[in-house]
């Protein structure tokens, strides 16, 4: 231990390390000199010294503003280059330094905040979980299980095998509720399952699809990013991704009316960014359409706002599935990152950051005040509206007697 | 070039590879097939698919990875729109491997011989050969020390990071640091340990431990470090000088300091600017205006880093301990993801893949074996073993297992 200033940098550097294993125990799998690495990268040219945080409630404030999210720039170049934005920098800056000096307590930070250890910075914690979602979904879980994600806490990155098999419990009871609650409510029926970006949607929809072909019962999914329009006609016209006008919305509402008639439909295909069909919706010469047939349970996975009026009375079950963002993170890491390689590692970071708090409160908290199922991996429970509750509970009992 | 398209079925390429991948790398096991297609999505020809994959015969492929102007001949930088991407040779070569074990004409033991699959890149490397048969003469055809392979339990992972590598090391580690201490004891201070070796093999972080192990006996030390000894970038660059080789250095310089340092003086050396490509000294080896030497004080121990500190022939003598510290390839790579591109974000990926597929085998042929060919000792941490030249053994007291 050295007497020097805590901003100076070399004790800057050891006291943010002891306290940041503290703020995230994955830190805990670095050597110092990595640490130090990767803090290189966040020095400010004027040193430490030269970063003021700020009041705690300054930050609150800011962190629960929409206009904070939106106003980040994703694609944000220094010298041609992309770079971490800098509001998501100096964020990050601040919270470093106010660690260091004690300005900010360790459980003020780690309350709002938390740290990702491969992206080096510090994101927001969004809330899904309001008193109003709760209320709709009677107050308390269904059915809670041993929090098993937990297991990830000193990961970089995380691939689906771990990651479902950490989900076992939780998506089996979700996967019977889902059979249930088909019984009960008849065929052909749409279920919808919205959730953020790489919660595990994808992968428990074919959970849910090969349980109900094991049962004889015929299936099908659509996603609903194959109703896009193409994405430099959403850029050049300022289309937020989640309205109708994002989407060929009229091929949409008349195929979901097919579907549920028990016909064939023909839907658009979205590819890199680029749709089979023009903004009139007419099919582009040279691309090909999608065929889904007709089947039994029609799953619509998306994060289109499925409680909309115009939607929501044609889907016979609305699930959410979540997975909380420093998994999914950790998830999107391993998947976007290192097997599709698919993004610039700022940009990545940037569009992460922004994304989140948007997304939760366009789409997911309010669903989470209509939906029948919320499935919570992290938090490793299963939620059921209290209509849903009662519907399944009964055909749970009929089956066991 | 033959090309394989009625023993391809698209539809089940990607299951056969995947299948046949689990036995050429583990960690593809914990990959789910649709995790690895994401990553095959990639490498797939646009025009034609798999079937467009023409087959060398496995001799021209053996000839050609182990030609180095097939590797001067990969980009590092080629761009795709204002995207850079893999050398197109080092995909073709991938898909080459990929089509001949799905269609059966590579057979999986060749290619596990002759090449290793990086995970994360998700393309296949060609093995670089360190132990070639004279690098055993020299080092009396085994190990003077051998303990269990503990790198082997990264053979599942993507990335290494230093705290897990530094465990597997841990008794080859401990090894090297107590033969250093015996030869220090036998011939008395000073003495000059030099260490070459590739990057991530591991060099910084073992120099940092026998400075700390040395220092706790008691030992002054200190160290020189070789690239501050180049002379002007601009010079090189004009004069078409590699930067490896003695041209490079402000050679007289250079061994005055050794001289010197070893006699027990203080010395001042050169001081070389990676950022400016400038040198404190003029290329007669007379201090600039202005500029700064670096004062070296005089020590029981001096360390020598660099990438080819006993290559130099006048220099040889003047060194203690010549040590040479290899990691294999692989787990270089698997370090490099970690260290360089994760933590310091220093690269673009695919420029990093790039360059690390094309150095190798150069850096190896220039650089390690002309030194695993002049050193006293070598720590193979892959192959948790301490080797050494039968001179060197008996210093240590040591003799060659049977």
């Amino acid at each position: 231990m050295t007497n020097k200033h805590p901003l100076d940098p070399a004790r800057f550097s050891e006291l943010l390390f002891e306290s940041m294993q503290r703020i995230n125990p994955g830190v805990n799998e670095l050597e110092f000199y990595e640490f130090c690495y990767a803090l290189d990268i966040l020095t400010p040219e004027g040193g430490w010294a030269s970063v003021v945080p700020e009041e705690k409630r300054a930050i609150e404030e800011r962190i629960g503003n929409r206009d904070f999210f939106a106003n980040i720039d994703i694609r944000q170049k220094v010298n041609g280059r992309n770079v971490l934005e800098e509001q998501i920098t100096r964020l990050t800056r601040e919270l470093f330094v106010g660690l260091v000096t004690g300005f900010y307590e360790e459980e003020w930070v780690a309350k709002y905040f938390y740290f990702d250890v491969r992206g080096f910075f510090f994101l927001v914690r969004t809330v899904y979980f309001t008193d109003a979602g709760v209320k709709h979904l009677g107050g308390k879980p269904f059915k809670a299980f041993e929090q098993r994600q937990q297991d990830f806490e000193r990961r970089f990155e995380i691939g689906y095998k771990e990651f479902s098999e950490a989900n076992a419990e939780v998506d089996e009871q979700f996967v019977d509720v889902i059979d249930g609650l088909v019984a009960v409510r008849g065929t052909p029926i749409l279920v919808t399952i919205a959730g953020p970006t790489a919660a595990g949607k994808t992968e428990i929809t074919a959970s849910l699809r090969g349980r109900f072909e094991s049962e004889g019962k015929k299936t099908t999914s659509i996603e609903m990013d194959n109703f896009l329009l193409d994405n430099d006609y959403r850029d050049g016209q300022g289309i937020a991704s989640l309205g109708r006008e994002a989407y060929h919305y009229d091929i949409f509402m008349q195929s979901l009316a097919g579907i549920l008639r028990g016909e064939a439909i023909t839907i658009p295909r979205y590819d890199s960014s680029v749709s089979s069909h023009d903004e009139h919706d007419r099919l582009k010469p040279g691309y090909q359409p999608i065929t889904v047939q007709p089947a039994d349970i029609v799953f619509l996975e998306g994060n289109f706002p499925f409680q909309n009026e115009d939607v929501s009375h044609l889907i016979g079950i609305k699930v959410v599935y979540l997975t909380d963002d420093p998994i999914r993170l950790k998830r999107k890491w391993k998947r976007d990152m290192d097997l599709r390689k698919k993004y610039e590692v700022s940009y990545f970071r940037n569009r992460y950051f922004r994304t989140q708090f948007l997304r939760a409160e366009d789409c997911y908290r309010a669903q989470m005040q209509v939906c029948d199922v919320l499935v919570d991996t992290t938090g490793a429970a299963v939620w059921l509206a209290p209509d849903a509750a009662v519907q399944y509970t009964t055909w749970q009992a009929g089956k066991q007697s | 070039m033959s090309t394989v398209q009625n023993r391809i079925d698209p539809a089940t390429f990607a299951e056969s590879l995947f299948e046949k991948m689990k036995h050429i790398h583990p960690g593809v096991a914990d990959l789910e097939l649709y995790e690895f297609q994401y990553s095959l999505k990639n490498l797939r020809p646009k025009e034609g698919g798999w079937a467009a994959v023409g087959l060398e015969p496995m001799a021209v492929l053996e000839k050609m990875v182990n030609d180095s102007s097939f590797y001067r001949g990969i980009q590092i930088k080629p761009s795709l729109g204002d995207k850079l991407v893999l050398d197109p040779q080092i995909v073709q070569l991938t898909n080459m491997l990929m089509v001949g074990l799905v269609a059966g004409e590579y057979p999986e033991e060749w290619v596990r011989r002759h090449f290793y699959f990086d995970l994360r890149s998700f393309f296949f490397l060609h093995r670089t050969t360190y132990f070639t048969p004279a690098v055993q003469a020299h080092l009396g055809g085994k190990p003077l020390r051998q303990f269990e392979k503990k790198q082997e339990r990264f053979e599942r992972t993507s990335a290494i990071g230093y705290k897990e590598f530094m465990e597997a090391n841990a008794e080859v580690d401990g090894a090297f640091i107590e033969s250093v201490r015996t030869v220090l004891a036998k011939r008395g201070a000073p003495l000059l340990v030099a260490i070459a070796g590739a990057t991530a093999a591991g060099k910084t972080e073992i120099v940092a431990r026998l400075r700390s192990a040395l220092a706790g006996d008691g030992h002054s030390l200190t160290s020189i470090e070789m690239d501050n000894f180049l002379t002007d970038r601009d010079h090189r660059e004009a004069e078409g000088i590699h930067s490896l080789g003695r041209a490079a250095l402000h050679l007289e310089l250079f061994l005055q300091a050794l001289k010197d340092i070893c006699a027990g003086k203080r010395i001042q050396t050169p001081r070389y600017d990676f950022i400016t490509g400038g040198s404190s000294h003029d290329l007669q080896g007379r201090l600039l205006p202005g500029g700064k030497p670096v004062v070296v004080e005089p020590a029981e121990v001096i360390f020598m880093e660099g990438n080819f500190p006993f290559l130099i022939e006048e220099a040889a003598p003047l060194i203690g301990v010549k040590v040479v510290y290899l990691t294999d390839d692989p787990v270089r790579m698997q370090r490099k993801w970690r260290r360089d591109i994760d933590l310091r974000k220093k690269y673009e990926p695919a420029y990093f893949c790039n360059r690390f597929f094309k150095d190798q085998f150069l850096m190896a042929g220039q650089v390690y074996i002309p030194q695993l060919l002049l050193c006293d000792l070598v720590v193979d941490t892959t192959g948790a073993a301490l080797w050494g030249t039968s001179e060197m053994a008996g210093q240590l007291g040591l003799e060659k297992p049977a």
